[in-house]
């Protein structure tokens, strides 16, 4: 049963990313889908170094997001001089 | 205890740990790392409010008191209940450091996570409720809708008097 309520808010959450229009926002719900897949990582890999593995993939991906956000700053204030 | 009954109680708590421990910290003052600023900016544009803003760009861009509860619980139910929280504690913290982040709110946070999840096996909730649960919590934040869920967090802000200057 815990597998099957985070299955469905994982793929709550990528409907929701796929739908959205905004690139920050779209972010936000990725946010979610990292907490869940290291949470489905745990659930199914039932041993300590599973344990491990869903640490490390979700401090990995919070850094990952760490440097697109930044990166969404960054274009935004690009000036496009060819057109 | 019912299943049902314990992920509820277990999403209650972890909600309130993570949202008090963040707001405690301080993460609405002021966004921690450079990717958070784009993400509270983009949720006032929206219609929310900027210090809650910078709570959920906060969540995002570096392991915080979330992610601790998370993390220890995850650890807690396939290591051990002391033990695993702590080993989440120290991956915890060295993932902020590597966000370059120079707070103790992911630390914090599985630290009294891990209290907690001691204290609440008393009366039966197991530290898988506590995966169920905090998936609920994340959730009801990030996932719904968040105009309004960044006002909820700028106003508990405001309340535990953590609201941002930044204009």
């Amino acid at each position: 049963m815990i597998t099957e309520i985070v299955g469905i808010i994982v793929l709550f959450a990528a409907v929701r990313t796929l739908i959205a229009q905004d690139r920050s926002e779209r972010m936000l719900y990725l946010n979610v889908i990292g907490f869940g897949m290291s949470a489905l990582i745990a659930l199914y890999i039932q041993t300590p170094f599973g344990a491990i593995i869903a640490i490390t993939y979700f401090v990995a991906s919070t850094l990952s997001s760490n440097a697109i956000a930044y990166s969404i700053g960054r274009v935004k204030d690009e000036i496009i001089l060819d057109d | 205890m019912n299943e049902v009954i314990g992920i509820i109680i277990a999403a209650v708590i972890s909600w309130l740990n993570f949202v008090l421990i963040d707001t405690w910290m301080g993460l609405p003052e002021a966004p921690g790392v450079k990717g958070a600023e784009v993400i509270g900016r983009n949720i006032k544009k929206r219609g929310g409010d900027l210090a809650g803003g910078f709570f959920q760009g906060n969540i995002v861009c570096s392991p915080d008191a979330s992610a601790g509860t998370l993390l220890a619980s995850i650890g807690c139910y396939l290591i051990g209940t002391p033990e695993g929280g702590l080993i989440a504690a120290v991956l915890v913290f060295f993932g902020n450091r590597l966000c370059a982040d120079p707070g103790y709110a992911g630390t914090t946070g599985a630290l009294t996570i891990t209290i907690l999840i001691a204290l609440t096996s008393y009366i039966g909730l197991t530290p898988i409720m506590f995966i169920a649960g905090m998936m609920i919590a994340i959730l009801t934040i990030q996932g719904l809708y968040h105009p309004a869920s960044s006002k909820l967090l700028g106003k508990i802000a405001q309340r535990m008097g953590r609201y941002t200057e930044i204009e």
